[in-house]
């Protein structure tokens, strides 16, 4: 064409050029290069009294919805004081995930809330603490009371900062749930 | 887009001075002409051709003239409106100079013979809203949603005030088709959190078309199409340069968008044996960077957005030939209200008994930043278009390649940063052939779409890896052929269409409890039709009617849902076994055009059978992280009916009152109940005054409160000692109140020389900082909605 060297021929040049790149520069790939989603499965509770630990879970391995989860009923001896641990574990990956060494790595955004119903059924103390002294609760105690039955709700609480501003106050109320459950409790 | 049925509307512009006057006197000047119709050679009766400035019009008569008269000198913007046609401005400038004082005795001073061409748009019987000018300015720097608020009929579902996806009579998501510069928009419509991901910068004009369009443009426009067009490319040797610059002061938003266009031909090459031909290109970019917003009474933390895009496009014509190349690049980063995290229905409760968001969530400090959880979407579009112009018509083909990659990154544990990915590629071709005038009646055209894409999650597409996934991997695979045919008489046109459609859909998922990899395939076939009439008794008044049906095949989400909806705090499930819903809308619309009174009735029924949607079963789902309200995809018969109303009276020389009213009811019929998330009735009033290039409006929008909500949960088998959120009919909390909000604006214009000019607004939206909650913002349950909002607006080009 006889004005080939017209500067508005070569604009157009590049940018149908340009426009060829960015189509293949966005070819897509086959593969999907995916961190896997963290899948909370099992909440462990373990009551510690005398050196014996008992062990109740509650255990949901595929996930919500599906099968109906698993709760262990959780039978514990009056007037006794015992060890409290947690373990959140993610079941359906081999190996297990541990969410409990997350939750301990980032303990300044997270808190385990024990609620008693009746809330005379047991006394929990947090036995461990964050940077700033709030307590954390993967590690406390519980000390029941007389005879009787009742429920035990866990929650964790996931207290993420806000714009770099920690929200986290040693209150349940901020944030959201990552897991709220509840047992079935019988002291006798 | 070119379906084009050229027509030719001339104009021909006099500039006279008084026959016996001996001062010509200014304002004695005049444009008359002809409107008709190249194809059909026949002049078009009723056309509205009128002077926008002046805000005078006339109509053309039984032979297609028309004449305005006592027009003073100046420079104006002659805009020749007819039904059927796309609209079409011409700027003349009307001078007495030098030549003012030659003796006339001919009406002839200055002729100006100008060929417009017009695009025919397709649909002559269905009522269209456009936006467009300065009526498109004034939105400028707003989302698509937010910009499409001005039409009557069309409302938002919004999440927060940075995320708003249009609804039209009711209806969002699949059942609106979005056209984006002739490519049906592929994006990521599942849920209420995504927004359409396109830059209104890109429109120089946006068209509603409301009610079932499913013959042209894919059986899927239930509740009807928005066309986004730009300017038609430069083909002539020229510079032109466009710049938008907005500032919001809720957020303190900025937003900056700038055009450059222009283009080239070989007129101007001495004789020739050449072929003439012309190029154009366009280079268009936005930035949009926003902050922290504010309710009346307090910030919220995280909601900030951020947003660059940019497009280029060219053309090449020759002779009969015209190639066309888009692509346009979207990426938004949209911060989504930290208080809005639900972890489960207690939170949510806990946030509804609250009121307003906890402290933390309303900090003092003003931030730019966007922390989790966000958002962060990208969309690429590219329309490669070849037409050709023969004896018998016009034949186009035009390709379009779409890659939607959304991330949705919420708050999680330690360094992990994808809770969610969809990845969709679509590739779309359409191939229309648009036959000239057959006798000289039958004018139409004859098409084929396709339409595959594929949506990647997880792994590969055959290979799912991950069963936590909310969508499936799938293919969809969809192709109609269509056929339209119209007869144009001189005032009445009637049009009548047919459409079939395959569509087969190919999903790839791990079921829960298995580890094997399940395909489940959808085969889908169904006919649509239209048939619509348009009637111009006279040059005041135009009825049309228009009976059209379309439908609609479950999307992926719809059948295969299960899992919690975060920060919706519900458990969704799909339901395989969901059958195609099928649309029959019924439509009347009246217009009225009068010096002092221009009026809009658009009237609608809607039936769809076997409507898909989501519903309440009020059973909490038992999950790890405590019990979730359970919501069932599912299906049911119903009727949306209603009507948009849209009227301007000219109350004074320069002050006008321009008066808008959405009303709508829907119903579930077969439980004899009203519809779930149906947007509330409203009434928006503007009084403006305009004074030459000043113009100052005030505005009120009411808002009446969605008093048709479900009273009973539909889901008959659920035994009743299950149900346990009943209160609110499986919602969690009663409908808003009414409110009534308060703008106004103010606008000048300046025409520094021919080639500049700028135009500059203010505009303060909610006007007292009311607080209001609204029916269709998913954040309603525990924030208001944005408070006072100044918004100054340029636009200057060159």
């Amino acid at each position: 064409m006889a004005n080939k060297r017209n500067p508005i021929h070569i604009a157009l040049l590049s940018l149908l050029l340009s426009a060829t790149l960015f189509t293949v520069s966005c070819k897509d790939e086959e593969v999907v290069v995916e961190e896997e989603n963290e899948l909370i499965t099992t909440v462990k509770l373990n009551f510690t009294s005398d050196g014996t630990t008992q062990s109740f879970k509650y255990s949901d391995p595929d996930g919500d919805g599906g099968k109906t989860p698993t709760i262990d009923a959780i039978s514990l001896k009056p007037n006794t004081a015992y060890t409290l641990t947690v373990e959140v574990l993610d079941e359906s990956k081999i190996p297990v995930g541990n969410i409990t060494d997350e939750v301990k790595k980032e303990s300044d955004e997270h808190l385990f809330v024990y609620t008693p119903t009746p809330s005379s059924l047991l006394t929990y103390t947090y036995g461990d603490k964050d940077a700033k002294n709030f307590g954390i609760g993967i590690t406390g105690s519980a000390k029941t009371n007389s005879a009787g039955t009742g429920k035990l709700k866990v929650q964790l609480r996931h207290q993420p900062p806000i714009n770099g501003k920690a929200s986290k106050d040693g209150t349940p109320t901020p944030g959201s749930d990552d897991i709220n459950i509840d047992f079935n409790v019988t002291v006798k | 887009m070119n379906r084009t049925l050229f027509l030719y509307i001339i104009l021909l512009a006099f500039g006279v001075g008084a026959l016996f006057a001996q001062t010509p006197k200014d304002c004695d000047c005049f444009i008359q002409g002809i409107v008709e119709d190249d194809a059909t050679k026949q002049p078009i009766v009723g056309a509205v051709v009128f002077i926008k400035e002046l805000n005078k019009g006339v109509s053309t008569n039984a032979k297609g003239f028309y004449r305005i008269s006592s027009i003073c000198q100046g420079k104006y913007t002659v805009i020749g409106r007819i039904v059927g046609y796309k609209e079409k401005s011409y700027t003349i400038s009307l001078e007495h100079g030098a030549e003012q004082n030659i003796k006339l005795y001919e009406t002839e001073l200055h002729l100006a013979n100008i060929d417009i061409k017009a695009q025919k748009i397709d649909n002559l019987t269905q009522t269209k809203s456009i936006l467009e000018n300065a009526a498109l300015d004034q939105t400028r720097g707003q989302s698509l949603g937010e910009a499409l608020k001005q039409i009557s009929g069309v409302t938002t579902l919004q999440t927060g005030s940075s995320i708003a996806k249009p609804v039209i009579h009711g209806m969002h998501s699949n059942r609106v088709l979005i056209m984006n510069n002739g490519v049906r928009q592929e994006g990521q419509q599942w849920g209420s959190e995504h927004a359409p991901e396109i830059d209104p910068f890109i429109a120089k004009k946006i068209t509603v078309l409301k009610g079932a369009a499913g013959v042209r443009y894919g059986s899927d426009a239930i509740a009807g199409v928005i066309m986004l067009e730009p300017d038609t490319l430069p083909d002539s040797t020229v510079m032109k340069v466009e710049i938008n610059s907005v500032y919001f002061t809720n957020g303190r938003q900025t937003v900056n968008s700038g055009i450059i266009e222009g283009g080239s031909n070989n007129s101007n090459i001495k004789k020739s044996t050449k072929i003439p031909y012309s190029i154009g290109y366009r280079v268009q970019g936005t930035f949009k960077r926003g902050g922290d917003i504010s309710t009346p009474n307090n910030r919220l933390a995280n909601t900030g957005i951020e947003e660059i895009n940019y497009s280029l496009s060219a053309n090449y014509k020759r002779k009969n030939w015209t190639s066309d190349i888009f692509f346009s690049h979207f990426n938004t980063k949209i911060a989504v209200f930290s208080g809005s995290h639900i972890g489960n229905i207690s939170d949510l409760i806990e946030a509804i008994k609250r009121g307003s968001p906890l402290s933390i969530y309303t900090p003092e400090t003003f931030t730019y930043n966007i922390g989790r959880p966000y958002q962060d979407v990208l969309h690429n579009l590219l329309k490669i278009k070849n037409t050709v112009k023969n004896r018998n018509g016009v034949l186009s083909l035009t390709l379009g390649r779409q890659y939607d990659f959304r991330k949705e990154i919420d708050i999680l544990r330690g360094d992990r940063n994808l809770t969610q990915l969809f990845k969709l590629t679509t590739y779309s071709s359409e191939l229309i052939f648009e036959h000239n005038p057959i006798l000289k009646l039958l004018t139409g055209s004859i098409g084929v779409n396709s339409l595959y894409q594929e949506n990647l999650t997880t792994g590969t597409l055959t290979e799912p890896r991950s069963l936590t996934v909310l969508i499936p991997n799938f293919k969809n695979f969809t192709s109609g052929v269509f056929l339209i045919e119209r007869i144009v008489r001189n005032n009445w046109e009637i049009e009548s269409g047919f459409r079939y459609d395959i569509r087969h859909l190919n999903v790839y998922r791990i079921p829960r409890s298995g580890q094997n990899v399940v395909n489940n395939t959808q085969n889908n076939q169904n006919f649509t039709g239209t048939l619509g009439a348009n009637y111009r008794p006279n040059a005041r008044w135009n009825f049309m009617a228009n009976a059209s049906s379309a439908w609609r095949a479950a999307t992926v989400n719809e059948l295969f849902s299960d899992g919690v909806h975060h920060g919706a705090a519900s458990f969704e499930h799909g339901d395989e076994n969901l059958v195609p819903e099928v649309a029959l809308n019924l439509s009347l619309t009246a217009n009225y055009v009068s010096k002092n009174f221009q009026a809009e009735l658009h009237l609608y029924n809607n039936y769809i059978n076997n409507f898909i949607f989501l519903s309440p079963t009020g059973r909490p789902a038992l999950t790890i992280r405590g019990a979730f309200p359970e919501f069932i995809y599912t299906q049911t018969d119903s009727r949306f009916q209603g009507f948009d109303f849209n009227g301007i009276v000219q109350i004074a020389k320069n002050l006008s009152l321009n008066s808008k009213i959405t009303y709508l009811k829907a119903q579930d019929l077969s439980n004899n109940q009203a519809l779930i998330q149906i947007p509330a009735n409203r009434w928006e009033n503007t009084l403006r005054y305009d004074w030459k290039k000043t113009s100052v409006s005030i505005t009120n929008l009411y808002v009446a409160k969605q008093n048709r909500v479900p009273t009973k949960i539909i889901f008959t088998e659920i035994p009743s000692s299950e149900i346990i959120f009943t209160e609110y009919g499986g919602d969690f909390a009663p409908p808003p109140a009414a409110y009534s909000l308060w703008s106004a604006s103010a606008s000048q214009q300046f025409a520094i020389n021919t080639k500049q000019s700028l135009n500059i607004s203010l505009t303060i939206n909610n006007l007292l900082n009311t607080s209001y909650r609204d029916y269709l913002n998913r954040f309603r349950y525990f924030a208001d909605e944005i408070g006072r909002n100044i918004a100054f607006r340029a636009k200057y080009s060159f």
